[in-house]
């Protein structure tokens, strides 16, 4: 190991772990960061949010220590050496304007709204209004699961507004009748309404029981498996502490809220 | 150079191979370092150019030999995870953009200028001046939060959509234009002499027909540099544009539907792209960097044009 701790005590390289990745990921590894800080003054975690792909990039390039993905990785990411380690649920809503009558959706008709089969909220016992498609960027680990799980993977209509954060998908169906867009359940607010897919409300309940259908692992990648701080910061994640208060105030599902293995 | 008298009092510059400085060795140091930190500040705008030019160039050259020029320049879809690289709708959307912001904001800019240099009185002057260079100023990020916020829900109401598109982002950027394009043709306004305005109005002209018929054909060419320089301002403009545009990278199919330009596209895709797409970015501002250079050519021609004809 290169010795660069000639600076003055506690920050020396060895004890700062950084940690990139998913910006849906972000709200509990910032509140994480700052729980673990105060339990260990001494070590320093940088946490940044630049979308899952980067993180990916990131963690097996070596730039990050931890890199955190809101989706699983792709078929030329399973080479790269890196163990994961899921930390919570998710689900994914579909959201609407309070105003919009549609409450519940079928998932093939959620495929086709995003697809531009279906272009008119009446062909989906709304009003007669056409529909405003709000879709995310394809640095977006949300993108990505939707795509995967509603979607089958095929194309988006590619005449769709495309908006780089969950916030701005958020503050637009939150202000437009007719716009539709997808967000983690975590980040909805009484500004949208979610829909129910195929009948199932999304909540932790539905999520843990496996009925609602869009949902999802969040999780923290690391290079080979975690050693050190990461191992630390990484089980402090998993601990009840992270787990039933910061896990859950995002307004994501603990990992431990299902048996060993859900859905 | 030689010999002028010496004004200081250091008898031992005249030694040996400075005597043709007659000043003090200090001074002298002085002055060269001056001039050679000038030179140095000269000579790092230039390799700043330089370089930046040589590493956008050196990484996204493969996209040319290994996609190929034409499938890269004239490609219809822009698909990275597809392998898909056209950037003809980005080129077009970046066209339909500068084109659509030039032709809203040239009157007004224009008319501003016309009213600041001939017409308004100098206590409304002290207050309008100040007010467009401010727009100058405004952070192109505050513009787009303007546009989101305020312009888009307006343009959704007018067009039926979700109010991101070109007519939102011709708006933003107008108005971002205003003062480049302003401030340049006021100058321009300004450098013609006064005895012109004075022969016009003494073959009794009004004020219009001097604006109309005298000043501005005299300051064509100036009013067409300015127009050069805010093309430029619109189409390298990037964080205003991202906002309010809606990002689809698909060809221009109205003024409420979304679209994409060269730059807003290269911040979507920067923080993940890898590989042939990440060269792909560098190809686009490759072509982005030509097309400024273009421009500034352009403006350099004029100007040379103008001291021609004056």
């Amino acid at each position: 190991m290169p010795l660069l701790s000639g600076c003055s005590r506690g920050t020396s390289a060895q004890d700062k772990i950084i940690v990139t990745g998913s910006t849906t990921i972000q709200p509990i590894a910032e509140v994480a960061k700052e729980d673990y800080e105060r339990r260990n003054p001494d070590q320093v975690v940088l946490v940044s949010g630049v979308g899952s792909s980067a993180g990916i990039e990131n963690v097996s390039s070596g730039t990050s220590d931890i890199g955190t993905s809101s989706r699983e990785l792709k078929d030329e990411e399973l080479d790269l050496g890196l163990v994961d380690t899921p930390i919570a649920y998710d689900a994914i809503a579909v959201i609407v304007n309070p105003s919009n009558p549609v409450t519940s959706l079928s998932k093939s008709q959620v495929k086709a709204i995003f697809q531009g089969a279906i272009t008119n909220w009446s062909e989906v016992g709304g009003p007669d209004m056409e529909i405003g498609l709000v879709n995310r960027d394809e640095a977006s680990g949300t993108r990505e699961a939707f795509a995967k799980i509603v979607l089958d993977k095929e194309r988006f209509d590619p005449t769709a507004v495309i908006l780089p954060g969950t916030g701005q998908v958020r503050s637009v169906v939150a202000q437009e009748p007719r716009a539709i867009g997808y967000i983690s359940l975590g980040f909805v607010t009484d500004d949208v309404h979610a829909v129910a897919i195929d009948g199932v409300e999304p909540s932790e309940a539905t999520v843990v029981s496996g009925t609602y259908p869009v949902q999802r692992v969040l999780h923290m990648f690391t290079k080979g498996a975690p050693t050190g701080l990461a191992k630390r910061y990484l089980d402090f994640v998993l601990s009840p502490d992270v787990q039933e208060s910061v896990v859950r105030d995002a307004g994501f599902i603990p990992i431990t809220a299902k048996g060993s293995n859900g859905g | 150079m030689a010999d002028e008298p010496r004004t200081n009092d250091m008898p031992s510059v005249r030694g040996e191979a400075n005597n043709l400085k007659l000043v003090s060795r200090a001074t002298y140091f002085k002055e060269a370092t001056l001039k050679n930190l000038f030179l140095l500040c000269a000579f790092m705008a230039v390799a700043g150019v330089a370089l930046i030019f040589v590493f956008v160039g050196y990484r996204g050259w493969p996209i040319f030999s290994e996609v190929g020029a034409g499938n890269f320049l004239f490609g219809m879809e822009w698909l990275p995870t597809k392998g898909l690289f056209g950037i003809l709708p980005l080129f077009v959307g970046s066209i339909v953009v500068t084109l659509g912001a030039l032709l809203l904001g040239t009157p007004v800019a224009v008319g501003a200028a016309v009213f600041l240099s001939e017409i308004a009185p100098p206590k409304i002057r002290s207050v309008v001046r100040p007010a467009v260079e401010l727009l100058a100023g405004v952070p192109s990020v505050v513009y787009g939060f303007f546009g989101l916020l305020i312009l888009r829900p307006i343009v959704a109401d007018l067009t039926g959509g979700l109010g991101f598109g070109p007519l939102t982002a011709w708006i933003i950027l107008a108005i971002m234009i205003i003062p480049t394009i302003a401030t340049l043709t006021e100058d321009a306004l300004q450098s013609i002499p006064d005895g012109v305005r004075e022969a016009s109005y003494a073959m009794g002209a009004t004020t219009w027909q001097t604006i109309s018929r005298v000043l501005l054909p005299a300051a064509k060419i100036g009013i067409v540099d300015a127009i050069i320089l805010g093309m430029g301002r619109a189409i390298g403009e990037t964080m205003a544009v991202l906002m309010v545009v809606g990002n689809a990278p698909g060809f221009f199919r109205g003024m409420g539907e979304p679209l994409s330009t060269l730059t807003s596209q290269i911040v979507m895709d920067m923080p993940y792209a890898s590989g042939m797409h990440r060269t792909a970015l560098f190809g686009m501002a490759i072509i982005l960097f030509l097309v400024s250079m273009g421009l500034v050519l352009t403006v350099r021609l004029l100007s040379r044009l103008r001291e021609e004809t004056s």
